[in-house]
């Protein structure tokens, strides 16, 4: 009796049902290559158990156990409350089938933005308007409206990353902020303010010697708020200027 | 999920398996920095989508369901994040190089490393991870016919490699 290659190997990983169970056993005692191979299966399946053993084995960096427990990446007194997240469906009703996805992301920059607004006391990044949002402050909504993209110069805080428009036709655009609060965030212009979506701190170097931020500076929050809201690709110099040059107001959609 | 409380139990069963989203992560990014970031992300994508969850589903395959899409994500928008979003970094991947040298050192790693992708992918969460034959074919999405034809190319292609080049008896 011939038993395929497959049916070997998922006998060897107790994929198979009964009478297939009974077909291989049977063809094991008649047949010592079968046996040989069903062993085969097994040894490999042990050897390769071991594979990547020692990950598992290794100490876990804090920037994941913050990820899975939702604080911020990088400072854990920046703890998310999901409720908050429910309330803000309720409280962005119109943004919610679009900013849904990121909306746990946005809760994160509570901590740091209240931070930055009882540290500085000051509304020159972060600011809120009446309703409670999150905007720009004047420093970096002059920034976000006028600076392209990756232009630094000496003193400068605030950095636009890169810019593009979300699925929602919006202009949004990543920025990051020097300084004794290294951030980064992405901010969507809607109306006649920078509304910020993410801000995530930057962590600070906890052993400096072997730091090194994830992805240039760009915190995997932002990241991934814009793969979850980008529509198409980024613009470029020119799509930048023809945006800034038309005020960062909304496009329909195409 | 109606209480923080029922959140909290999910992060910390998350937690618990970081170690193995780790490991499966090193799968697909070769760079040990890069597959922490791609765990990152996955996490983080998963907190967003709790909603999606349900309780009777393998937390584990979902996880790496949402770690394998977040990296095929990140390959689609490889071109435009390398001049983006990752300037300084762009002459600092050397994953070919380093992968070489682990070949001398990490047997079993490196043969994994050497199967194509579709292999490398149904061996790992197979025969490393431990999935069900049918787990293992949702995370990848595909068929659990195809899920069994890729495990059994990557293993015998990983016999080949693995076996042992002396008359050890085995």
């Amino acid at each position: 009796m011939s038993v395929s290659n497959e049916t070997l190997m998922a006998y060897a990983d107790g994929e198979v049902d009964a009478a297939t169970r009974a077909i291989v056993e049977t063809a094991m005692r008649d047949d010592p290559e079968i046996r040989r191979r069903v062993e085969e299966h097994r040894a490999l399946r042990e050897t390769m158990q071991g594979a990547f053993s020692e990950v598992l084995a290794a100490p876990v960096p804090q920037r994941l156990i913050d990820a899975a427990r939702g604080h911020d990446a990088a400072r854990a007194g920046n703890v998310v409350d999901l409720g908050y997240v429910r309330r803000a469906a309720g409280y962005a009703p119109r943004r919610l089938s679009s900013w849904r996805p990121i909306a746990m992301a946005a809760s994160v920059l509570l901590g740091v933005a209240l931070g930055y607004l009882g540290w500085h006391g000051s509304n020159t990044w972060v600011t809120t308007n009446s309703s409670g949002e999150l905007l720009a402050g004047a420093g970096l909504a002059e920034a976000l409206s006028n600076q392209l993209s990756q232009e630094r110069s000496p003193g400068l805080v605030a950095i636009t990353g890169l810019s593009y428009r979300s699925k929602t036709g919006d202009f949004c655009r990543t920025f990051s902020l020097a300084g004794a609060h290294a951030s980064s965030g992405l901010a969507c212009r809607e109306g006649d303010a920078w509304k910020i979506r993410v801000l995530a701190q930057t962590a600070p170097a906890p052993n400096s010697s072997n730091f090194r931020p994830a992805a240039s500076g760009v915190a995997p929050a932002v990241r991934a708020a814009v793969e979850e809201s980008i529509d198409g690709e980024p613009l470029d110099r020119a799509g930048e200027i023809a945006a800034r040059n038309k005020g960062w107001a909304a496009t329909p959609g195409r | 999920m109606s209480t923080n409380e029922g959140t909290e139990t999910i992060q910390e069963q998350i937690v618990a398996l970081l170690p193995r989203l780790r490991r499966f992560a090193r799968n697909l990014v070769r760079t040990p920095h890069d597959a922490d970031d791609m765990v990152q992300i996955a996490v983080e994508r998963a907190l967003l989508h709790l909603d999606q969850w349900h309780s009777d589903a393998r937390l584990d395959s979902w996880l790496f369901k949402i770690l394998r899409n977040a990296w095929i994500d990140e390959v689609r928008s490889r071109g435009r994040r390398a001049k983006l979003f990752m300037p300084e970094e762009a002459g600092e991947h050397v994953g070919e190089a380093s992968m070489e040298r682990e070949i001398d050192r990490l047997s079993v790693e490196a043969a994994l490393g050497r199967l194509p992708h579709d292999q490398r992918l149904a061996v790992s969460l197979v025969l490393v991870e431990g999935l069900a034959y049918k787990d293992a074919a949702d995370v990848l999405d595909v068929p659990i016919g195809t899920l069994t034809s890729r495990l059994a190319r990557g293993r015998d292609a990983l016999a080949a490699m693995l076996r042992p080049r002396e008359g050890n008896p085995s």
